[in-house]
């Protein structure tokens, strides 16, 4: 290195071309975990219609990856013995969620001891409404001659419907998902999540 | 020797993109490792200093403004105590009598649930855990009937779920059933 190189105010030293290298190896390592990350939130596990599960969720057996995954998009999960964690983010035929639309949400009663279905806009945080109503469960959701559920999600009470029909409130226009927890599931449904019957979700009107 | 020869004619741009590549991947893999961990230890730091050694936490009932975890439940209500037994082994104690679902979860510092017992388990029993680290021998004089558990890691968070099908009606039971939660450091 000569005195020359040292004072030209465009010298850099070599030091600083290789430094400004490894930060971009470590920035490029930690996006691509990022984006590995995120672009499994919705991915993986089991299907059950447009249901999807993680086998894995809270379980110590679950890798690098899966881990991280609930980590991010699921802190807590229980494992499937306790509780099982069914999302969907799509109706019935494959158009993505959105909390401005009107959908129905029905099927049999899960085999489980407890279940309930909640709404969830895209951040996975519940929805601000009025009626403080988050959820729809076992409890207050009534079933008919079939021992099948129905309720109606979307920015608005269902005008007209008889008999009534639980409502979720999703305002806004949002993302939107749908978590169906079941507690203590039954053993064979636990053993084989894709077994499962899985609701349906069914937009009503045109979603304008 | 191939490998040798492999080695002498490789130009010094592409043994540093190469070492640049090694970099870049170890990073990918110590992140994704690493973010359980570091959701976790933030979780707990937050708790931990919100209990200031009064023990469990209590939050209201899950709604629309709770936004420390994602997706939370809006049908159940928690109690939390953030532990470290890497120095003392933690007593956990509780006796919700419910006829409801109810259970006490155990994370790791990774977010694994390595421990949960719901009230079928407990058939009406109260619960009493002594839950020790990794490294931790069993204390001389258990208390009586207490079941040991052993963390795989020194730190972690327990996690009470009480099922509440309508928080109005049910409050008094379920809140004085959380309630019996107790998380006391041994020795």
């Amino acid at each position: 290195m000569s005195r020359a190189n040292v004072q030209d105010p465009a010298f850099r030293p070599r030091w600083a071309g290789v430094l400004m290298l490894y930060l971009l190896a470590i920035s490029i390592g930690a996006g691509s975990a990022w984006l590995a990350v995120r672009s499994q939130l919705e991915a993986g596990g089991v299907s059950a219609g447009v249901w999807r599960t993680s086998t894995l969720a809270g379980s110590t057996d679950a890798d690098l990856y899966t881990r991280a995954v609930i980590a991010v998009g699921a802190l807590l999960a229980l494992n499937r013995d306790e509780t099982m964690y069914y999302v969907a983010t799509t109706d019935s035929v494959g158009r993505a969620l959105r909390s401005r639309c009107r959908y129905r949400i029905s099927g049999p009663a899960p085999a489980a001891r407890w279940w309930s279905v909640t709404a969830y806009a895209e951040d996975r945080f519940l929805f601000p409404n009025a009626e403080r109503r988050y959820s729809i469960n076992g409890g207050s959701a009534p079933l008919d001659a079939r021992g099948h559920f129905t309720f109606e999600s979307g920015p608005a009470a269902p005008a007209g419907t008889l008999p009534a029909v639980p409502w979720l409130p999703t305002p806004g226009d949002r993302g939107l998902s749908f978590t169906l927890r079941l507690y203590n599931p039954a053993a064979g449904l636990a053993a084989a999540p894709a077994t499962l019957a899985a609701p349906t979700i069914e937009l009503l009107g045109s979603c304008e | 020797m191939n490998v040798l020869r492999y080695f002498r004619i490789r130009s010094p741009w592409y043994c540093r993109l190469e070492v640049l590549a090694a970099v870049a991947l170890l990073t990918h893999l110590l992140v994704v490792w690493a973010i359980p961990y570091a959701i976790m230890a933030a979780l707990s730091a937050s708790r931990a200093a919100e209990e200031r050694g009064t023990g469990p936490l209590f939050p209201p009932m899950t709604d629309a403004s709770s936004r420390r975890v994602v997706m939370p439940s809006p049908d159940l209500l928690y109690a939390t105590c953030a532990f470290d037994v890497r120095q003392r082994p933690l007593r956990i104690q509780a006796d919700p009598k419910l006829p409801g679902y109810w259970s006490i979860a155990l994370y790791a510092a990774n977010s694994d649930n390595f421990f949960v017992l719901n009230d079928r388990q407990a058939a009406g029993a109260p619960v009493d855990l002594v839950l020790l680290g990794p490294d931790t021998p069993a204390p001389a004089g258990l208390p009586a009937g207490a079941k040991v558990v052993t963390t795989p890691s020194g730190r972690g968070l327990l996690l009470m779920r009480v099922l509440v099908g309508d928080y109005a009606a049910e409050r008094e039971a379920v809140e004085a059933a959380r309630r019996t939660l107790r998380c006391t450091p041994l020795g």
